[in-house]
């Protein structure tokens, strides 16, 4: 069949203003299709997305050819394989460990939504971005990887600092320069709280790494951290948002939850209808095919799990959001060894937490405007602001 | 080949032929059989591929291991004491005609 065939017309303009319309004529004409703007394999059917990060062996998270080890100062284990990715993962994992979830990480959410949400004027409009979304998903973060004393600002400012910085494919010199800046502020952050964590130990994942019996090298630990701080902070953000939105312009689907209390399965389909991460990038480590097309050894791919999530072999009208919808597996976790960390925190203190609570606070809460909303990005996306007047 | 049979929670049987090695959850994936999602494809960190061992069969299984356990309580379904994470359990011919019983849902 030969290799994937080249798309020169699709730009990133377009992939960061309206990539779903661009992904469903990609599905149905040329599901495996390399896109010269973006210098990579695309693909957009949910089984092969699926395929390919299911099959860690042969498909290596090391994409050589990004600005992200620059951005992060750092090999991250993001892009790491095997035995050594899995090493310094598990070096985190204990944090997000269930009992430390149950015990911990939920109660301090479900303490720090209340105090946000108390802060919020009524009778007003307020943009959720700005006043609840970032700060709150800054917040948690701080707490659970230990460096509580990091402000909301700080927090979200090295987190789009980090993004923008692994980002940054046309090598700008300003982003790598802010996210430099930034790494000076985090690594003073980091070690003020080594002695600190060392004497006094707790659940936070600087201190279960660093007090691990056998660690592994502070270079990594702060690289974790960042990588925590760069992820963590815009997915809750703009799941939360994106999931407020979906119930806000669907009243009559709000109603239905609020009857059915199934805040999980509106969250769920929040997540599938918007991916906050919505493309990784994969390298092929042999001569393969898939869907018949060839592909080469170093070939670089892209899964699209906005794309899959939408796949219409899966999904009737995926690019509406339902959450009424009976079944809502999609690909916004990732699959394999990458399986997003952040998931059953994520489920549990936005899904079983956030949404019950904000709509019990303010049960006539309205979406201000929502035709000027402007949804934003080809990585990650979600929406820039979302007004709303609570009552 | 090892047969494994999983039964879902409306009663229906499904049977499909395992390849030695496998683990169940990769032979539900591999054969099509509804409600096994196993979002993390086997790397324990999702709780999404849970299954109810038979009665019959718990002891040739085994119980989960302390990890399992834990990663369990992530469960979507109720939790018994036959609760299993599928990517767990290795097919060999000994499971040769496993029956497991599939939760009303995984997340």
């Amino acid at each position: 069949m030969g290799f994937a065939p080249t798309d020169e017309t699709i730009t990133i303009d377009q992939l960061t203003r309206d990539p779903y319309s661009v992904y469903r004529r990609l599905r149905a004409e040329a599901p495996v299709v390399t896109v010269k703007s973006i210098g990579r394999t695309l693909l957009t059917k949910a089984a092969d997305t699926r395929a390919v990060k299911d099959n860690a062996a042969l498909f290596s998270n090391n994409d050589p050819n990004t600005p992200m080890q620059r951005a992060f100062q750092a090999h991250t284990l993001m892009r790491k394989d095997g035995e050594e990715h899995m090493r310094e993962r598990m070096a985190m994992t204990p944090t997000f460990s269930p009992a430390n979830l149950k015990n911990l990480w939920i109660p301090a959410y479900e303490k720090l939504a209340g105090e946000y949400l108390d802060r919020l004027p009524r009778d007003e409009v307020v943009d959720l971005f700005p006043a609840l979304a970032g700060p709150l998903a800054a917040r948690i973060l701080a707490i659970i990887l230990g460096i509580p004393d990091a402000t909301d600002e700080e927090m979200q400012y090295w987190s789009q600092a980090l993004i923008d910085g692994a980002g940054n494919f046309g090598y700008a010199d300003e982003p790598f320069a802010r996210v430099d800046a930034c790494h000076a502020a985090m690594n003073a952050m980091v070690e003020s709280r080594v002695p600190l964590l060392k004497a006094e130990p707790d659940q936070s994942a600087l201190s279960v790494m660093i007090n691990a019996e056998d660690p592994i090298p502070f270079s990594q630990v702060l690289a974790n951290l960042k990588i925590a701080i760069g992820g963590g902070i815009n997915e809750p953000r703009d799941s939360l948002l994106t999931v407020l939105y979906g119930l806000l312009t669907n009243p009559d689907q709000l109603d239905e939850i609020k009857r059915t209390g199934n805040w999980s399965g509106a969250f769920e389909e929040g997540l599938r209808w918007v991916a906050p991460i919505q493309a990784s990038s994969r390298c092929a480590n042999e001569d393969t095919q898939i869907r018949g097309v060839d592909i080469r050894k170093g070939e670089i791919i892209m899964t699209v799990q906005a794309s899959a999530n939408h796949d219409e072999e899966l999904f009737e009208d995926g690019h509406l959001y339902n959450a009424l919808r009976p079944k809502t597996s999609h690909q916004s976790f990732g699959s394999g060894p990458h399986h997003c960390m952040g998931t059953h925190l994520a489920r549990a203190t936005i899904g079983r937490i956030m949404l019950p609570m904000i709509f019990e606070r303010f049960p006539d809460m309205e979406l201000v405007e929502p035709e000027k909303v402007v949804w934003w990005g080809f990585g990650f996306r979600g929406p820039l602001s979302l007004p709303v007047r609570l009552n | 080949m090892p047969k494994i049979t999983f039964v879902s929670p409306d009663g229906s049987r499904t049977t499909v032929e395992a390849s030695d090695g496998d683990s169940v959850m990769q032979t539900a994936l591999a054969n099509g059989v509804e409600g096994i999602v196993a979002e993390c494809g086997g790397a324990m960190m999702c709780a999404t591929c849970h299954v109810y061992v038979d009665e019959d069969w718990k002891s040739a299984v085994g119980e989960a291991s302390g990890d399992e356990g834990a990663m369990l309580d992530f469960a979507a379904s109720e939790v018994r004491p036959e609760s299993r994470l599928s990517c767990q359990i290795a097919v060999t011919d000994d499971l040769d005609g496993l029956v497991v019983h599939l939760p009303d849902a995984q997340i």
